[in-house]
């Protein structure tokens, strides 16, 4: 009775994430300059990004940001795991840049680093702990919206800040530099190559078939509904706080995966990574590319960060306003991005073909669900 | 026997008393309206009720179990459901959502992860969507129905939760009156089954559903009984009917 729109059809939604899967698995095939493939893996770690804030932001309702906090964290635990791969227990085992702040000893929490599994686990928990303390905190004295936006945003400036004034141990502004790339298993994955490239293509299909399958589930449709009214779904029995708290740590532990792949491929962490303006960048790629699909953050990333790269070199200074303006114009125009404007393009598909009959129904035109994708 | 027992309720914001000694008894399978002029305290009483405001004093029992410091949530799924003044529904789901998350048998959030559709939905979901009559309507999204389509919506929802007691605020605010008298057979039929308590201004609406009247004035109780007995009460014409004899 009520007209049915591709886009909300979910056979058709899996195929085109299907078809999204096969495209982005195939690209070592064609592509076999090294550093072309490393720089598709960085745009694969932005991707995740841009999912894990479509998650919270745009089915949980949570403006997040903050995400550079998972992000940054995670990627300051792998880097210090791949340091101390370097390191030797006996002859060598302090870093190089502690020796020039004069530390004699190895502090106490770079020692679980020695471990690779170890620090890899740290690098994944100590975030995704964190965003379950941080949101349980926020989310029961009931913050919420541009509130929480902005408390997130504090934390993210307070964590940089920290990171940068604890020169002995984080090497402050300079960063860590790895030496060697990351080693598992006693090989090494070198950051320029297909091995690469397939765990972080890998890790963005898990977490896009994860994500997506939790969207699906009860859990899913309950954040919807709260992030439309909280109060109402107080009232059903559900414990607002606590859901909002695990679409929270589920988005942060996927930007803390984000920042362990990405310092694998980048051999490098600084305090920019928790730069309040990359964590903006991330709400700008979700947002222009549909913070309500997930593959249409994804795309919203690959497209505004490709832009960067190959247009940012011709308009240098001007890029950050015609980001800007772009932005701008997707949220005044197109509330639910890119995503949305094909979701209206195939709903007045559905509609043209020899519908006269049913346009006297006032809710043939409301179309499917709007929510489930 | 009493499902819920209000005793002695007591609520002041800053020092304006709004709830001053009110107690209650509400009696299983009636349907109780709460009536009183504007400010006597009614949707008060359903926020102190429902946990949505903590009394100053007083205790609140839901069927032996004392519920007044519980949150808002425990105390829906201990089995109060309410339907807001303003119809609260998920206008960006469709009405088969709506209705799916106020089917709120499983509310843990780990557990609800690796559900999509829990056991017995589709039957209770065919219950209400009849009673309502919104079977039609289940893949409509809900920001597209009608005011009287949301109210019936919203108490479709609370139905779904299976409570041991309904609490309607206003449920006709803002209906015609062909959708009125919809509603008034809607609940006729609802009280055989269910518990109610219905705030209500309109008295023409509260003389064809209400088996008992509770009259509250200035925060406290003032009256309670059949409709018929209430009207006749000197006290309760002289603070909420208005006029002294006709």
């Amino acid at each position: 009775m009520t007209t049915r729109n591709l886009y909300h059809s979910k056979p058709a939604q899996w195929a085109v994430y299907g078809l999204f899967f096969v495209i982005i698995a195939l690209i070592p095939a064609f592509v076999s300059d090294g550093f072309l493939l490393n720089q598709f893996a960085v745009y694969g770690i932005y991707g995740m990004l841009a999912l894990s804030i479509s998650l919270c932001w745009g089915f949980g309702g949570i403006l997040n940001l903050g995400q550079g906090i998972a992000f940054g964290l995670a990627a300051y635990g792998m880097a210090m795991t791949m340091q101390m791969q370097s390191q030797d227990p006996d002859s060598n085992p302090i870093p190089p840049f502690m020796l020039n702040n004069s530390l004699e000893h190895l502090p106490w929490f770079w020692q679980p680093f020695w471990s690779t599994g170890g620090g890899i686990l740290l690098a994944l928990v100590v975030p995704t702990l964190f965003y379950v303390v941080f949101g349980t905190l926020m989310f029961r004295a009931r913050v919420s919206g541009p509130f929480f936006a902005i408390m997130s945003l504090a934390m993210l400036s307070a964590f940089a800040t920290l990171i940068l004034d604890m020169q002995p141990y984080t090497n402050g502004a300079n960063g860590i530099s790895p030496p060697s790339p990351l080693s598992i298993f006693g090989t090494d994955i070198d950051p320029y190559g297909p091995t690469a490239y397939w765990i972080v293509c890998g890790g963005l299909i898990a977490v896009t078939v994860g994500a997506k399958l939790l969207t699906q589930s009860k859990f899913g449709l309950v954040i919807q509904a709260l992030r439309g009214d909280p109060e109402r779904v107080r009232f059903l029995g559900y414990n607002v706080a606590l859901y909002e708290t695990c679409i929270y740590a589920i988005s942060g532990f996927i930007a803390a995966l984000a920042g362990c792949l990405w310092v694998m491929l980048i051999q490098y962490v600084s305090p920019a990574q928790l730069d309040t303006t990359f964590s903006i960048g991330m709400v700008i790629w979700a947002g222009i590319g549909g913070r309500l699909s997930l593959l249409g953050a994804i795309l919203g990333a690959f497209l505004i960060q490709g832009g960067q790269s190959y247009l940012g070199d011709q308009f240098l200074a001007t890029w950050l306003l015609v980001l800007g303006a772009f932005f701008i114009v997707v949220v005044r125009f197109l509330p639910k991005g890119l995503a949305g404007l094909l979701e209206k393009v195939l709903g007045a598909l559905a509609r043209q073909p020899g519908k006269h009959a049913r346009s006297d129904l006032p809710h043939a035109i409301s179309g499917a669900p709007a929510a489930g994708e | 026997m009493g499902v819920l027992e209000i005793r002695d309720l007591h609520k002041s914001f800053g020092g304006t008393k709004v709830i001053n000694g009110f107690s209650l008894d509400v009696t299983e399978l009636t349907l109780c309206c709460l009536v009183g002029p504007n400010g006597a305290g009614k949707t008060t009483t359903m926020d102190l009720i429902t946990g949505r405001q903590k009394p100053t004093s007083g205790s609140i029992v839901l069927r032996g179990d004392d519920i007044t410091a519980l949150s808002e949530h425990e105390i829906a799924q201990r089995g109060i459901g309410r339907k807001f003044q303003v119809p609260a529904v998920f206008r960006e789901l469709s009405v088969r959502q709506n209705f799916e998350v106020a089917y709120s048998r499983e509310v843990n959030p780990f557990r609800n992860m690796l559900r999509r559709r829990p056991a017995g939905f589709s039957a209770k979901l065919d219950e209400v969507a009849t009673l309502t009559g919104l079977k039609d309507r289940l893949d409509v999204e809900a920001g597209f129905l009608s005011h009287g389509e949301t109210q019936w919506l919203e108490i479709g929802m609370v139905l779904m939760q299976n409570p041991a007691i309904l609490l309607l605020d206003e449920p006709v605010a803002g209906m015609t009156e062909s959708e009125i008298e919809k509603t008034i057979v809607f609940l006729n039929e609802l009280k055989r089954t269910n518990t109610l308590i219905v705030v209500e201004h309109d008295m023409g609406f509260v003389r064809q559903i209400a088996d008992v009247v509770t009259v509250m004035h200035m925060g406290a109780f003032l009256a309670q009984g059949k409709l018929s007995d209430i009207e006749n009460d000197p006290r309760v014409r002289e603070v909420y009917l208005g006029e002294p004899e006709v």
